[in-house]
């Protein structure tokens, strides 16, 4: 099955410089349980299409199907509802929310979808990503870069999204923390999720089963 | 509620700068709640030392001229009138020579009009007098004492009530004689001022308006004064007090709105990119208003709250300066403005909180998300 189908989606963004298309003609299918990398130079528009697929932006034209839905024409608040049920963001600047505390920021795409029990999951799924339960109470500025990556990748995985998105994950990491991380990534993978991540090291793109390459909006 | 915490923890991270929003909040209620009060005590000391009676009429000869006989009858055939004689006259009182006012009455007249506080009324035919409440408590005057008034040294019988300053007579700095006595002193005839007292307040105009064309027919002879329109304008003259004051305390409260406009502007644009990743994973453009109405909210309550006792505190302490008196501080219509003193710092945040909060709600989450 299908759990991402992008059909000749095209992206077109208007500045005052002119048009540019970010996306031309674009055609792909991630299957669930894939493990798959987009790479390309920047501005090759991986960026778009990751917002695409990550229903944080919609095409000029062509048809977007995620988790077996057409997002081509939805509004504001449906592509919300998509985003934290279905999608799992990892970024490359960790982006944790500052107010609040690593299990809080687990617990909280739960508490948005009105989760029972959402207490007990955000400390399993700290568990899961291999922090210590004691740093569960500290803020993401007391968290080193690579606890506060792996706290986002348990933040991503709150509600069971039917995929993992992920924008240079490691880009803020050091080749050793890069390296777990991945291995949590593919740990993940490997649980059966589906994992889209878009880098422009190939050390990273090794680590997945398919990498599609990018190159002026189109893939080549 | 999730926003509610977001908004509180939110504020706590620039303690600094959300203590001076609350500060600026704590002064316009402060200011509100205090002249609010200030003026509402005024009001009421005002009405507490006026006599006013809404269903009184009175008639003043026109000119100068006393009201005579004949033209009382008239008055008298349009409604129930009481006729005064007044002079101002050198009275010896307890060894002390003093000005006061001197009203001649005819005694049956008194008790409808005036109140006592001790003794009794004039009796028909009496030549004694009776003494406003000023006078005897300046004169430590009691029942059974004598005044001289000219060559006539007549007995206190009564010691009247306080009545506070009318529009028509003020007895409290007052002796009340009868009218008999009155003309045998001062050799008048006619009368000085005549109180008509209407039954019911909605013939008050028309009363008017009969005494009118009753007596100035030919050329005009008295004003009738309607006390209704007095109290109308007392009333309107407060209000307007009230509300000038309450205007300069809502001044400051809008310079404390637009310091809240500009501190929830400045967290909208430092936060851009959080906005932009909680809207990614989630939340929705209603969920980021609510997190920053909270926060103008929280900022409204706790100001509007310390502000109002604050401005109570601030109130009784003018009242006590001002008018010497802390009682009026209490009534229910100075109480009312603590609490309108809190809705206008809470409305004033929430409104000052406002577009700001749309702004952020409205912010596009893949251009927030790279908003650095």
């Amino acid at each position: 099955m299908n759990v991402v189908e992008l059909v000749e989606v095209t992206k077109v963004y208007d500045l005052p410089r002119g048009s540019i298309k970010a996306l031309d003609n674009v055609s792909v299918s991630i299957e669930a349980g894939d493990f798959v990398s987009i790479m390309g130079p920047s501005g090759s528009g991986k960026t778009t299409l990751l917002n695409i697929i990550g229903c944080l932006d919609v095409p000029t034209s062509g048809r977007v199907v995620i988790g077996g839905k057409d997002i081509s024409d939805l509004g504001d608040d449906d592509l919300t509802k998509i985003r934290r049920d279905k999608i799992g963001f990892v970024f490359q600047q960790f982006n944790l929310i500052p107010t609040l505390t690593a299990l809080e920021n687990i617990a909280y795409p739960m508490i948005l979808r009105g989760v029972n029990g959402h207490e007990k999951r955000s400390k399993e799924l700290l568990g899961s990503v291999g922090i210590d339960e004691k740093l569960g109470e500290n803020k993401p500025n007391e968290l080193s870069g690579g606890e506060q990556q792996r706290v986002a990748v348990a933040r991503a995985l709150a509600n069971e999204p039917d995929i993992i998105l992920a924008d240079e994950p490691t880009g803020n990491l050091d080749s050793k923390t890069s390296k777990d991380l991945m291995v949590l990534l593919k740990k993940t993978n490997e649980r059966g999720k589906t994992i889209i991540v878009v880098t422009h090291d190939p050390i990273v793109a090794g680590f997945t089963m398919k990498t599609f390459t990018l190159v002026d909006g189109r893939i080549v | 509620m999730i926003f509610f915490e977001f908004a509180k923890r939110n504020l706590g991270r620039h303690k600094f700068r959300s203590v001076l929003a609350v500060i600026g909040i704590i002064i316009g209620v402060l200011a509100v709640t205090a002249l609010g009060i200030l003026g509402n005590s005024v009001r009421l000391a005002a009405s507490d030392q006026l006599y006013l009676f809404g269903n009184e009429l009175v008639v003043f000869p026109y000119g100068g001229d006393t009201i005579s006989e004949d033209h009382f009858e008239q008055i008298e055939k349009v409604a129930d009138a009481i006729p005064v004689k007044s002079s101002v006259d050198k009275v010896i009182l307890n060894d002390d020579s003093t000005l006061v006012a001197v009203y001649g009455m005819r005694t049956e007249d008194i008790p409808k009009l005036l109140e006592k506080e001790e003794g009794q009324f004039l009796k028909h035919g009496s030549l004694n007098c009776l003494v406003g409440s000023r006078v005897a408590d300046d004169y430590e005057l009691r029942v059974g004492e004598r005044a001289t008034l000219k060559a006539q040294k007549p007995r206190i019988v009564g010691i009247l009530k306080e009545r506070g300053v009318g529009f028509d007579i003020n007895p409290d700095n007052a002796i009340i004689i009868s009218d008999k006595l009155f003309s045998a002193l001062y050799n008048s005839s006619g009368y000085n001022l005549v109180i008509v007292k209407v039954a019911k307040i909605e013939d008050v105009e028309e009363t008017r308006e009969e005494i009118e064309d009753r007596l100035n027919k030919k050329e005009q002879v008295v004003v009738v004064m309607e006390m209704e329109m007095i109290v109308e304008g007392i009333k309107n003259l407060f209000n307007m007090i009230s509300l000038f004051l309450m205007g300069i305390g809502s001044t400051s409260l809008v310079v404390a709105g637009v310091s809240i406009l500009n501190v929830m502007m400045m967290s909208t644009v430092e936060r851009t990119k959080e906005i932009g990743v909680m809207r990614a994973i989630g939340t929705s453009k209603k969920g980021i208003l609510h997190m920053f109405l909270f926060e103008s909210l929280i900022l409204g309550v706790i100001g509007g709250v310390i502000g109002a006792i604050f401005g109570f505190g601030v109130g009784y302490l003018v009242d006590v300066l001002i008018l010497k008196e802390a009682s009026y501080l209490f009534a229910p219509s100075s109480i009312l403005y603590i609490f309108l003193g809190v809705a206008f710092g809470i409305g004033t945040s929430v409104i000052s909180g406002l577009y700001p909060a749309w702004r952020a709600s409205k912010l596009k989450p893949i251009e927030a998300l790279r908003y650095v």
